[in-house]
């Protein structure tokens, strides 16, 4: 008898879930906290009879994972993947073309974007996602360490040589802290890093030789000589670097608006950002453009319940600055007020250092070009070789991929 | 038909049937993923057609490319060196280990056992913990290698490259202690007591027990715990992924993560698997040696 109610329990619960959740989706991205996975946990609440099911992947393996999904046909219906790595997967064929689905929707015009994040997930005339934000690096400084050096809090450096003068005074040994944290790993977090200075010095990833990248590699050299930024910066990450800073152990740091939220309630101190310093005064502007899209893989069965959630995406596009402090892409959207005096002083730097962010490709070979960027500057700071040598063997491991 | 029954229940059929599922069995799940490896070495692979069943050949060129990569110097050298170094320190210090608690004091074989909970633990794990240790700017290594004045400097051991290879050593001869202290533990406790005993009456000295009894008695197990221990470093991934990633700038590269960073990383099956492919004539010469040392053990 007790069985029997069990029995029937469990088929009225199957019964109810099976009707209220006609289709469930499954989603990939780097972090349950980011924007698509919130809003998909709202949009798997409403009464749209559509689940989606969040998965976290490592930052670091989200590509390979999802290589190795797509090769054995067990990738998810959608996923969040930065904004380099999209060209690789949309020229294979792997995402769906979203041309025919957002000409048909009120909500998602491609128009509305911006350019760089656009150009990111275009390719051959198709449309394979849309942007899920957009960021950039600048540079973080701790005022009241610039105060105690003597150091002006309201004239950061504004050039490589200013910023070396303050690195070298604000480093300070004595009292575990150095002068700048960064991150100079060999993964797509130091391209992401480095090719904004090489671009400052003319140069570009299909041209990252140029004389004035050598010398943007050679001040980073120079940092770690001269033990103004902590050897751990060839092998940790932005997050963790800017951990340091946050923590006093550093007097700036460069990194993105992602670090606000946590710096405003970790770092005990006063701080500003400002924008990257360039190689001469008024020189060449230059900054990184990052952030992930969102795509739909191509061999869904639930093509337009996936779009669904892209067009509730795309319509909380207000909320992405306030609450996860990431810059939206689509045009004319204000970065409202979070009512942190810190943050909102810092929206403005951020909004005109995205002014000068590039892509990385878009190509499809992005993540072996982006490697050979990797060992260059790591060869070069490791001093295997000399700043130029290493970027000439760069380039011409570039070179041979591109072609 | 009876017959064929009858001789399957009894007889050279079920002989027949016995061998057949074992090598069934091998060639399921260790001679056909080795056999598809050699082919994936002469093809050009990437992810996109890694789902398709042929490949376009290729020849020599994987190989060839991987010989002529610059890292592969490198790599050879510092697997070596990894091999050497991790395997005979985890022997000096099991072995030393195995002898202490082989002397039955109150509690050796309970607190033997407690060694081991460090080799179950799992090697991501074990290489995370090791991370922390090893941090350069607030690491436990450096702050006691600095209090008792060993350094004056903190070594920033991964991210050093003069250092990244020996920090990745330290963990693993750390990790790999336990089991060869077990294996040899058991060794020397299949050594009879009586050979001692004469020896004592003969008025041998310590020294001269342990060189004329223990370590000819030991010779097969030693041979064993040895092709194991290099067999477990060639296969060892988890802390180069937890400490170093092979880097910085290549320093720490050997030979088992190149190739999953080549498969896996860059997309490259078919150069993965040349270096996977190297590494199985290594491993089987290895093994050689270890099938050889348990036969003799049976011998015995």
């Amino acid at each position: 008898m007790k069985r029997l109610t069990l029995g029937t329990l469990a088929g009225m619960l199957m019964a109810s879930t099976a009707f209220a959740q006609d289709i469930t989706l499954t989603m990939w991205t780097e972090s349950s906290n980011a924007p698509e996975s919130v809003f998909a946990q709202e949009f798997s609440e409403m009464d749209n009879g559509i689940t989606i099911d969040v998965r976290e992947v490592r930052f670091d393996d989200l590509v390979a994972e999802t290589l190795r999904a797509f090769a054995t046909r067990t990738n998810p219906d959608i996923i969040a993947i930065d904004n380099p790595d999209h060209a690789a997967f949309a020229s294979r064929g792997a995402f769906l073309d979203l041309s025919d689905l957002i000409a048909a929707s009120d909500q998602i015009d491609i128009e509305n974007y911006f350019d760089g994040p656009r150009s990111s997930l275009t390719w051959d005339g198709g449309v394979y996602g849309i942007p899920r934000a957009s960021n950039t690096i600048a540079l973080y400084y701790n005022k009241d360490m610039f105060r105690a050096a003597g150091l002006d809090p309201n004239d950061p450096p504004s050039t490589w040589d200013e910023f070396y003068e303050a690195a070298s005074t604000l480093t300070d040994p004595d009292n575990d802290v150095y002068g700048v944290a960064f991150s100079a790993k060999a993964s797509e977090e130091g391209t992401f890093q480095f090719l904004p200075w090489a671009q400052m010095g003319g140069g570009s990833f299909d041209s990252i030789n140029t004389e004035g990248a050598a010398e943007a590699l050679d001040l980073w050299k120079r940092l770690f000589d001269e033990g103004l930024t902590s050897p751990d910066t060839l092998t940790r990450g932005q997050w963790d670097s800017t951990g340091t800073f946050n923590g006093g152990n550093a007097a700036m740091a460069i990194s993105g608006p992602w670090e606000l939220k946590r710096m405003a309630s970790d770092a005990a101190f006063d701080w500003g950002v400002t924008l990257l310093p360039t190689r001469e005064e008024g020189g060449e502007r230059a900054s990184a453009l990052g952030d992930f899209n969102l795509a739909i893989f191509a061999n869904t069965e639930q093509a337009d319940a996936a779009f669904q959630f892209l067009e509730y995406y795309d319509a909380q596009a207000e909320r992405i600055w306030p609450e996860f402090t990431r810059m939206p892409s689509k045009k004319g959207v204000a970065l409202a007020p979070t009512g942190d005096e810190k943050i909102d002083s810092a929206a403005p730097v951020f909004v005109e250092q995205l002014q000068y962010a590039r892509n990385r490709g878009p190509h499809p070979e992005w993540p072996r070009i982006s490697k050979a960027i990797q060992d260059g500057f790591q060869a070069a700071l490791t001093g295997q070789a000399d700043s130029k040598a290493a970027l000439d063997r760069a380039a011409e491991n570039i070179e041979r991929l591109m072609n | 038909m009876q017959r064929i029954t009858q001789t399957i229940r009894d007889g050279v059929g079920f002989d027949v049937l016995l061998i057949a599922f074992a090598l069934l069995y091998l060639f399921a799940f260790a001679g056909a993923p080795i056999l598809y490896n050699v082919i994936l070495s002469f093809q050009r692979v990437d992810m996109f057609s890694l789902g398709s069943l042929f490949h376009e050949l290729s020849g020599w060129e994987n190989y060839i490319a991987v010989l002529n990569d610059p890292l592969s110097r490198t790599v050879l050298w510092n697997t070596t060196i990894f091999t050497v170094a991790s395997v005979s320190f985890q022997f000096v210090i099991g072995f030393a280990l195995a002898l202490y608690f082989n002397q039955k004091f109150p509690g050796a074989t309970w607190i033997r056992g407690l060694f081991l909970a460090g080799w179950v633990m799992p090697g991501l794990v074990v290489g995370v913990l090791w991370n922390w240790l090893l941090s350069g700017d607030f690491g436990v290594i450096n702050w006691v290698l600095m209090s008792i004045g060993v350094i004056n400097e903190p070594i920033f051991w991964r991210s050093d490259t003069d250092y990244s290879l020996i920090a990745v050593i330290l963990a693993n001869v750390w990790y790999g202690i336990p089991f060869n202290m077990i294996l040899l533990a058991v060794g020397l406790a299949a050594i009879p007591e009586d050979l001692y005993e004469a020896a004592s009456l003969d008025g041998a000295t310590s020294f001269q027990k342990f060189w004329t009894i223990t370590l000819p008695m030991m010779r097969s197990t030693i041979g064993a715990v040895i092709a194991l221990g290099i067999i477990f470093t060639l296969q060892q991934f988890d802390l180069f992924a937890a400490i170093t990633s092979g880097g910085p700038a290549g320093s720490s590269m050997v030979a088992q993560y190149w190739s999953w960073e080549l498969s896996f990383r860059q997309f490259d099956f078919g150069r993965g698997a040349v270096i996977a492919v190297m590494m199985i004539v290594v491993v089987l010469g290895v093994a050689a040696i270890y099938v050889r040392s348990t036969r003799e053990e049976t011998r015995l």
